[in-house]
């Protein structure tokens, strides 16, 4: 057993340190899934992304012939931190691109895809922006009930359906989408496969769905007889749930270490915060309350910490994290949601105050927190479902929906 | 950065649960809680045969030198399985001496202790049941080519079966006044009395009237004796937040089997998400305290304890046993709340654990300390 990190990996934290106090705009702090918002937050986000790429950054993880840097899971959980804790925009372009497209096209995608979109990605150039179409109107967590379709015609495929919830669609290049091509399989999870889709194909219409506080983060999408070429099919036709599975659990696993940066940052945040004000005559820190709350929230990011250690471990192990990343998620949820709670309950009365105005606090990031993470919370899936991926895949308990 | 365990570990973990499950069943654990003494001799005689009481003093005091990280990994088995008895004590009083004793003591006190011929437990606490050097109001004064202690502690562990006490008492004042010392438990003025708890575990009230201890028994330097007491919090927080991860280990398991096993409605319960769902948080849990205690421990090996990553373990500790014990007993129903299920077994033992080497709030303050709060 050891629990220390490597040279390499406390020099990248400190290289990274450096890179987002000099590139980053003053009081700058982006959370999960703002990036796509404003339009001024999407220059950042971009401009930022080929900053990363040239550091070579970007996409770390993959091999060097795609453009990575081939850096071990150690670095990259190192660089999740601290991208978390920077809150450094533009670290995966809307998520998708970086996070599994990439890494499920190495997975299961052919050589010809990998040589095609992979470089588009790395370089952190617009043409790498992705977005991922999984939810539909009747398929949430019940995700194998898609019933966009797609038939083959020739050399093609013709797409017909609705997909919703769609985050960044109205920034991304392409759709990584998942469609069903056997509406007479056995199960409704054998009838599914993954298409890629140039969003500037004819018959794609992408509608913003503002958030419940104005933000246009996602948009429903329509595919009215968009033709794909047969060449954009993803691994097997038919076989997409049991790849998007693998793939799920990448995109779990790549929110924890940066949900452990950004609930470290605001705690320091929090008790810088506390020390500074004055209450009653008196320092907030000094409240016996918000101590109590303050340390209870870092007892929990110490163990989002060492969790994602632990998942990680088991990566360089050669294990596949199915139930730690699933852990690390609701974990993680649940500590940035406890966050915003308290933050809003030591600014006070400034908690009313919108995030972007003149008297706002700590530069709105609590607010901003506090109205996103029940968003954080569902995407990706929701704390439900991943106690249940914990229930079955780590307990062994009988399926219970 | 490593979460596996070396072969030597493993071993010494698998040899603790089979010697555990074995020679200490729940049914023993139950006689145990009846027995005056509160222990078994025979048990304690094959524990120092595995060098369980001396694990990590060196060789030449009758140890086998291994680490704190192992200590803790059996203390985790110990919690896991319960055992009764003065181990968690007696460890707790070698540490100091293994670290601020004089080579005569540790000569004398080691070698005896990791023989199973010597019983130790820590004499801190007084009434108001905290651990602050302001409470304690027990009093050494010199006199008689030695010193003569005169107070009443509270809640000290397997004192009626103790053959040596560590003391804290002061000798002048404030945290800068107190002094630790080795006190023979059969010393003429040493009177001991059992407190009946919840755990049945031997708790005591221990006073000293008139108790004489000759100049050599002090434990390191005259009011250096706060000091020691920090020394021994660390660590014995450690260990007992180790015995509290095994014990959580344990009812998630048993919890997690039942769930399984338990028809109605024509389904095992744990299909039900209501079920499941609130085992998958107990497990969750659990596991997070276990990788903050073996990071606590870890540190504490490698010669680099972090004041903060072993406050954040004891403030964490009893909340988590007490959740996992309260949802073991929900889960299993009426059954689980009778005196045969094993898991009240466990429940009686969360506030004990809460309360020994400091409570969570005192934890927590801590924690908000090392923050900068």
């Amino acid at each position: 057993m050891d629990f220390k990190l490597g040279e390499k990996e406390e020099a990248l934290r400190k290289e990274i340190r450096k890179f987002a106090q000099k590139e980053l705009p003053p009081g700058s702090f982006t959370l999960l899934l703002e990036e796509e918002s404003r339009d001024e937050d999407w220059k950042l986000a971009m401009s930022t992304s080929k900053k990363l790429a040239q550091k070579g950054w970007l996409v770390m993880a993959w091999p060097k012939e795609y453009g990575g840097s081939a850096v071990s899971y150690w670095e990259q959980m190192v660089y999740g931190e601290e991208c978390g804790y920077w809150g450094i925009p533009g670290i995966s372009m809307g998520i998708s691109g970086v996070a599994w497209v990439g890494p499920s096209l190495m997975q299961f995608g052919n050589e010809e895809q990998r040589k095609k979109y992979l470089p588009l990605i790395a370089s952190g150039e617009p043409d790498g922006v992705w977005c991922t179409g999984y939810s539909e109107p009747n398929a949430g967590s019940d995700f194998a009930n898609i019933q966009t379709r797609a038939i083959r015609d020739g050399d093609e495929y013709v797409i017909n359906g609705q997909k919703v919830w769609t985050s960044c669609a109205h920034r991304a290049r392409w759709c990584w989408l998942a469609v069903r091509t056997d509406p007479n399989a056995p199960k409704k999870h054998r009838g599914i496969s993954i298409f890629i889709v140039d969003m500037k194909s004819p018959g794609i219409t992408v509608n913003p769905l503002l958030n419940y506080y104005g933000a246009h983060i996602f948009n429903e999408v329509f595919f009215d007889n968009v033709r794909v070429p047969a060449s954009n099919l993803v691994g097997e036709e038919n076989k997409g749930w049991y790849h998007l599975m693998q793939s799920l659990a990448s995109e779990r696993h790549s929110f924890g270490p940066s949900l452990y940066g950004s609930a470290r940052r605001l705690l320091e945040e929090l008790v810088d915060y506390a020390k500074e004000t004055q209450y009653d005559g008196k320092p907030l820190c000094q409240n016996p309350e918000v101590r109590h709350m303050l340390a209870d929230a870092a007892v929990e990011a110490e163990m989002l910490k060492l969790f994602n250690y632990q998942v990680t471990w088991e990566l360089t192990q050669g294990i596949t994290p199915i139930y730690g990343s699933s852990r690390n998620k609701a974990f993680g949820d649940q500590l940035l949601e406890r966050l915003g709670i308290i933050g809003m309950k030591l600014i006070g009365a400034y908690s009313q105050v919108d995030p972007y105005s003149k008297w706002t606090k700590l530069h709105g990031i609590i607010q901003r927190l506090y109205l996103l993470f029940p968003g954080i919370s569902i995407a990706a899936g929701t704390d439900e479902i991943e106690k249940n991926v914990i229930g079955q895949f780590k307990l062994g308990l009988p399926k219970s929906y | 950065m490593d979460f596996k365990l070396s072969e030597d570990q493993e071993m010494l973990r698998s040899l603790a649960r089979d010697f555990l499950t074995k020679e200490c069943p729940k049914a023993k654990v139950r006689e145990l809680e009846r027995d005056e003494k509160g222990y078994d001799p025979q048990m304690w005689e094959r524990m120092a045969e595995l060098g369980w009481l001396g694990l990590v003093f060196p060789e030449n005091y009758g140890g086998t030198g291994a680490t704190f990280l192992d200590l803790v990994l059996l203390m985790e088995e110990i919690g896991r399985n319960i055992l009764p008895g003065p181990f968690f004590s007696t460890v707790v009083c070698a540490l100091p001496i293994l670290e601020y004793g004089d080579e005569e003591q540790k000569a004398k006190f080691l070698p005896q202790i990791a023989s199973g011929a010597a019983i130790w437990t820590l004499a801190l606490i007084e009434t108001l049941g905290g651990y602050k050097a302001s409470e304690i109001k027990t009093s050494a004064r010199i006199g008689d080519g030695g010193y003569v202690i005169e107070g009443t502690k509270l809640f000290i562990p397997n004192a009626t079966v103790a053959s040596h006490l560590l003391v804290a008492a002061q000798t002048g004042e404030g945290d800068k006044g107190i002094t630790m010392f080795v006190v023979d438990a059969h010393s003429p003025g040493v009177e001991v009395e059992v407190i009946p708890t919840i755990a049945q575990d031997k708790q005591c009230q221990v006073t000293f009237t008139k108790v004489k201890v000759p100049e050599g028994n002090v434990l390191g330097d005259v009011g250096g004796g706060w000091g020691i007491v920090e020394f021994i919090l660390d660590r014995a927080a450690i260990l007992k937040c180790a015995e509290v991860s095994g014990g959580c280990q344990a009812v998630v398991e048993m919890t997690n089997a039942y769930a399984k096993d338990r028809v109605q409605f024509d389904k095992p319960i744990g299909s039900f998400q209501a079920i499941q769902h609130r085992l998958v948080d107990m497990f969750v849990n659990a596991e997070g305290l276990q990788y903050l205690v073996y990071q606590a421990a870890w540190e504490i090996s490698a010669g680099s304890p972090s004041k903060l990553h072993i406050a954040l373990v004891k403030a964490k500790a009893g909340e988590v046993y007490q959740k996992t014990c309260l949802d073991a007993i929900k889960i299993h129903g009426a059954t689980g709340f009778t005196r045969e299920h094993d898991v009240g077994l466990y429940f009686r033992r969360v506030k004990a654990s809460e309360f020994a080497m400091g409570d969570t709030d005192l934890w927590r303050e801590r924690v908000a300390v090392e923050l900068g709060l």
